[in-house]
């Protein structure tokens, strides 16, 4: 596959990983651009149901997904540790993924991820660490279904 | 490099629309001896640049314009219609060219060559100095002639000057016994050591008056050796010189002279008489008294006034480039590549004012806050008022400097609409009013393309061919008027002509045709002349060059909507069809009302509620369907539950208490709706902010803004509800009234 030969030429990343409910993700480091506390959304009218709402980050309006609802995982209740994590897509875009901790930081090796699904899909695969299976998350498609998804009102 | 590059373009743009404004008065009829100059500098500024650039096919072009425009100004040529429009297609065509050197685009290079040929055919009568080398400007003739200038005037005038002798080399010359004749040619190293030619020059001169009182020299500057400006080094020498000492000069002291230098220069030492060469090469002292250290700046002089004559002067090129921008004020760029903007300096001073007052505000308060108790609660209170209308004033005066009159664009449309008619061979005036209006300069810029497109159409589809005119009883000769003014807080920009107006039958069947609406459908006039603006529509017979590419009057809906703006139509079968815009000032701030639906904390512009009221539940009429109508003061108008049609809560307003809260909202075409909403806050002026940068286009959502306590707050727009409401409504009676009919 072609995933498979793009990851095996890039070696390591290092990656932010976070817990949603049980399980484990990440994404790279680069990508991120702050952490911050949760905070109140403004509701968006027709916005599909992962997405919490818009909130101001100095000026800037952005939208928070909840990561839960999205990778249709069952959330941590009342956590006072769910925190955002605001990222930067490679097209620029800016979001807010809601999630339940930020774990650690990880050095992983591409070429170890073990792909699990096709393309399309959002989780671009599964990678151990110490022992521990962690979701390595595709945000381009996270972020492009953000963005691109048409208004099904 | 770059940066100069831009600047050129930027100062083109400028020079252009001056000359373009210039070339309307005198269409206009009026001659002024200041029109034509400010005409005539502005394409003189052009080549001046480009030349300097290397630019040679503006340059070319350029020059022959001048040449023809310096008839009309010495009134060789008068300035007839005829000739007017000749000089207007020159002027697109070195627009075009600007263009072409500054994004690398071809231009249509039989136009740029018909338009040579129109105007050397002006010039080719005259036989004055300039007009001798215009018949023969030919593509080599004319950049051979003038870009060599900057090259040997340039460095001549920067680093040695002593070099304008050389006016005098091939002069003529009376026999001088036996003149010492001393030619040197510095090497690279004598100038990489800091050394100067010059000062050789003074030495030699000051030997020479040494020698006699009064003894003079005569240098000349062998430029032979200097390359193209593209291939100059600057730290190589490229230059040598001659310079002819008085007779009494001796060799030794001459050469001392050179003591310093003689590792870094050949120099040579001859009488005129020993090596045969003849005196007549060498020009007497007498034609230029002077000592070196003046004959440089009086031949500068000379040089300059003769190269002025041949209208090539370098000098002049800036003057004139500083003099038109200071006339044309706050100019926009053509099409702007970078964002930079020139502002009145006044307005600046203003700016600085209020923010010199607002520190001393944001001081006072700062003090009265320390003190803590009751009686200085009042005065704090007032300072934060006066703050509040600081801000209020220094946002106002930030606007003023963005603010920019539309003449730009207005005037670019002039040119839009002198192509468009010679496409489709009508006969169109375009009149201009209110150019002076000012707007946001980000509304500026985006006002060009939808301006140009409908233009276009008012040329294409609007007017009538000639033969309709004037059987129609019209003149021949069709009408569109552009206006700008402002009207309570937007800008409203019309265009109006005097043709045929909306066809509506054909536009109607051309709708069904193209399945945009259904067959049966009854539609008002308004709303069939709205058809025009769908996406796919057009009634354009035949592809033509201006229209029927697909490219609809839709795009330019989006394009005003995109600026938060509305179009209106107003057509009358045989007079004419008006298109009105209407357009907020700015794009960055809008005065709304807060109000509270679905629990949310929303803002609805200012500009499109009517008036806001408390309804009973008897005032709704509820539709089979589920929906329902208001009447206020004898208006039917749909009322629509803000809440749920938002998709953020299922209650309707039927279920709530016994009074509801409306605003009345209107669109740009007049059509009315009453939101429901929770609670009515306050009014505000609130900074919009894009949401569709980091997310998606949202139904009935135009932005957002965010509030005092820092949340996020939507921006309503209103006519998008308006236009679903009322459609959802409007079939209804249509089809009633179709069923009412059959």
């Amino acid at each position: 596959m072609t995933e498979q030969t793009e990851v095996a030429d890039a070696t390591i990343v290092k990656m932010i990983m976070f817990a949603i409910g049980e399980q484990e993700y990440c994404i790279p480091i680069l990508s991120v651009r702050e952490i911050r506390g949760f905070e109140k959304t403004t509701t968006l009218p027709f916005a599909p149901p992962y997405v919490c709402g818009a909130i101001n980050l100095r000026g800037v309006i952005l939208t928070v997904i909840d990561l839960a609802v999205y990778l249709n995982v069952p959330p941590q209740a009342d956590n006072p540790r769910r925190v955002v994590v605001f990222v930067e897509s490679q097209g620029g875009v800016v979001c807010g993924l809601l999630v339940d901790r930020v774990i650690d930081m990880a050095d992983i090796d591409l070429g170890d991820v073990q792909s699990v699904s096709d393309d399309g899909s959002s989780l671009g695969g599964l990678v151990l660490v110490d022992n521990r299976m962690i979701g390595v998350l595709r945000l381009e498609t996270v972020v492009g279904q953000l963005v691109g998804d048409t208004v099904s009102a | 490099m770059d940066d100069i590059l831009r600047i050129f373009f930027q100062e083109c743009d400028e020079q252009l629309e001056e000359l373009e404004r210039g070339l309307s008065a005198l269409s206009d009829g009026e001659s002024g001896q200041e029109t034509i100059n400010g005409v005539f500098r502005a394409v003189h500024s052009i080549k001046g640049g480009a030349a300097s650039f290397g630019l040679e096919n503006l340059v070319r072009f350029a020059h022959v314009f001048e040449s023809a425009l310096d008839d009309l100004r010495s009134g060789r040529i008068a300035p007839t219609p005829d000739i007017i429009k000749i000089f207007l297609k020159a002027m697109d065509v070195l627009s075009d060219l600007v263009v072409e050197a500054r994004d690398n685009l071809a231009v249509d290079p039989a136009r740029a060559a018909e338009s040579r040929i129109e105007l050397e055919a002006i010039t080719g009568r005259g036989g004055t100095a300039d007009a001798t080398d215009a018949p023969d400007a030919t593509d080599d003739a004319v950049p051979q002639d003038f870009v060599p200038v900057p090259l040997d005037f340039e460095p001549v005038s920067i680093d040695f000057e002593p070099i304008a002798v050389d006016f005098d080399f091939d002069g003529p010359a009376a026999p001088v016994p036996a003149p010492l004749i001393v030619t040197f040619r510095p090497h690279d190293v004598l100038y990489e050591r800091g050394d100067d030619a010059r000062n050789i020059l003074i030495g030699l001169a000051d030997v020479a008056a040494a020698a006699v009182s009064g003894g003079d020299i005569v240098a000349a500057c062998d430029c032979s050796a200097l390359p193209s400006l593209g291939d100059l080094v600057p730290g190589r020498a490229y230059l040598s010189w001659r310079v002819v000492l008085p007779p009494e000069v001796s060799e030794e002291r001459c050469g001392a002279v050179f003591d310093w230098v003689s590792d870094a220069c050949d120099f040579e030492m001859t009488r005129a008489g020993e090596t045969g060469e003849s005196p007549v090469a060498v020009p007497p002292p007498e034609p230029v008294p002077a000592p070196v250290d003046e004959v440089a700046p009086v031949l500068a002089t000379v040089l300059a006034t003769a190269l002025a004559d041949a209208h090539r002067a370098p000098a002049a090129v800036p003057v004139a480039a500083a003099v038109a921008p200071a006339a044309a004020g706050p100019a926009p760029a053509r099409k702007p590549e970078q964002a930079s903007i020139r502002v009145d300096l006044h307005r600046i001073d203003d700016l600085m004012d209020l923010v010199g007052e607002l520190v001393i505000a944001q001081a006072a308060i700062e003090s009265l806050s320390r003190h803590g108790d009751s009686a200085t609660q009042q005065e704090l209170v007032q300072s934060i008022g006066s703050m509040q209308s600081l801000t209020r004033d220094i946002q106002d005066a930030v606007m003023a400097i963005r603010a920019q009159p539309v003449r730009g664009v207005f005037q670019r449309m002039q040119r839009v609409v002198r192509e468009a008619c010679s496409m489709t061979g009508k006969e169109v005036v375009l009149t201009l009013a209110g150019e002076e209006t000012e707007v946001d300069r980000t509304l500026v810029e985006k006002l060009t393309d939808p301006l140009t497109h409908m233009l276009r159409n008012a040329v294409d589809h609007g007017i009538e061919k000639k033969e309709d005119r004037i059987a129609a009883g019209k003149p021949a000769e069709g009408h569109i008027r552009l206006s700008a003014e402002h009207r309570s807080g937007r800008i409203l920009i019309t265009i109006r002509d005097d043709g045929g107006g909306i066809d509506r039958a054909r536009v109607l069947e051309t709708a069904i045709r193209r399945n945009i609406v259904a067959p049966d459908a009854v539609l008002t006039d308004d709303e069939i002349n709205n058809l025009i603006f769908a996406p796919g529509f057009s009634t354009a017979e035949a592809v033509s060059d201006l229209s029927g590419r697909g490219v609809g009057m839709d795009v330019v809906k989006q394009a005003i909507l995109s600026l938060g703006g509305r179009v209106a139509i107003h057509s009358v079968p045989g007079k004419g069809t008006t298109f009105s815009l209407s357009l907020p000032l700015t794009l960055a701030i809008l005065d709304g009302m807060v109000i509270v639906a679905g629990g949310s904390t929303m803002i609805v512009p200012i500009s499109a509620v009517i008036e806001t009221m408390m309804i009973k539940r008897r005032d709704i009429y509820a539709l089979p369907d589920g929906s329902n109508v208001i009447s206020i003061r004898g208006d039917c108008m749909p009322l629509i539950p803000l809440a749920a049609a938002l998709g953020l809560s299922d209650s309707s307003p039927a279920g709530s208490p016994d009074d509801a809260i409306i605003l009345v909202v209107e669109n740009e075409s007049g059509a009315r709706a009453a939101l429901v909403v929770e609670e009515i806050r306050d009014q505000t002026q609130v900074v919009i902010k894009s949401i569709e940068n980091n997310y998606r286009q949202i139904f009935g959502v135009s932005a957002a803004t965010i509030l005092g306590d820092g949340s996020v707050s939507l921006i309503l727009d209103a006519p998008a509800l308006i236009a679903s409401a009322v459609g959802h409504l409007d079939n209804k009676p249509a089809r009633i009234r179709a069923g009412l009919a059959a």
